[in-house]
């Protein structure tokens, strides 16, 4: 009998370490494809959750008010909240969606990367919370030098 | 792929830059005709012990040579434990690069 409780045991533990890990290496690019030719942020939002409504909290983005050089702004962005992905979309290069980084039980939702933008625009956040909402965070910059030829 | 990996205080800030030309379409059509010859990184993993600890998909706009930092809950892991990262791009070469937790 003990054993038989171990083996179930054994068994539901592994079965729910193994399913989080195939489900979370989604790679965005082949499933929602349409999200990386979409031009303008609203179309990739749509693309990506199927909900363009957003909530302006939770998010915190810093990015400088001035970027000297578009081939390299650097942003941060960081969120609290119970989230499953989080992604960059910005409106001033031809298509609009930058990353989407999927989290994981390990994540620390705190992530710095370095962007290019072909003339000054707005750079949104949007986090994906685990309770369906969509939350964000928007900032306008100015681009002083274009780093995207267009 | 450089990867530096440091924990401190139950936190793991990781900090690594692929070595990619991330080109656009539009910086290929200029230079060669030819949109199609445009090439990025599009997907990036990490892991350790077999654990995903990073899932990323990436677009063109990231910078040249992009870099990425973020962090990780350090509990489950220990100084000296490697961090795997390899990315994917557009014509679907790979690279990868490790570095031990610090």
């Amino acid at each position: 009998m003990e054993r038989r409780n171990f083996l179930n045991v054994t068994l539901g533990a592994l079965a729910l370490a193994v399913i989080p890990a195939s489900v979370k290496a989604e790679d965005y690019r082949t499933t929602k494809p349409a999200v990386w030719s979409a031009h303008t942020v609203d179309d990739a939002i749509q693309a990506m959750y199927g909900s363009t409504t957003l909530i302006e909290k939770g998010v915190s983005l810093r990015a400088p008010d001035v970027a000297s050089n578009g081939g390299a702004i650097p942003i941060d962005f960081s969120t609290d909240l119970d989230i499953k992905s989080i992604a960059l979309y910005q409106d001033a290069n031809p298509e609009a969606a930058v990353c989407v980084y999927t989290t994981n039980k390990y994540s620390i939702n705190n992530y710095s990367v370095k962007i290019k933008m072909g003339k000054s625009g707005t750079i949104t956040i949007v986090a994906e919370g685990n309770d369906g909402k969509l939350y964000a965070a928007k900032k306008t910059l100015e681009v002083a030098l274009g780093g995207c030829e267009g | 792929m450089k990867v530096k990996a440091k924990l401190k205080n139950g936190v793991i800030k990781v900090k690594t830059m692929a070595k990619h030309g991330m080109t656009t379409f539009n910086m290929m059509e200029k230079k060669t005709g030819n949109r199609e010859d445009a090439n990025f990184i599009t997907h990036i993993t990490g892991t350790i012990n077999g654990e995903t600890v990073l899932d990323l998909s990436t677009s063109q706009f990231l910078s040249k040579n992009p870099i990425f930092k973020f962090q990780l809950k350090g509990e489950t892991f220990k100084k000296g434990d490697k961090l795997l990262i390899s990315w994917i791009d557009r014509k679907g070469k790979t690279g990868k690069g490790k570095g031990k937790i610090k």
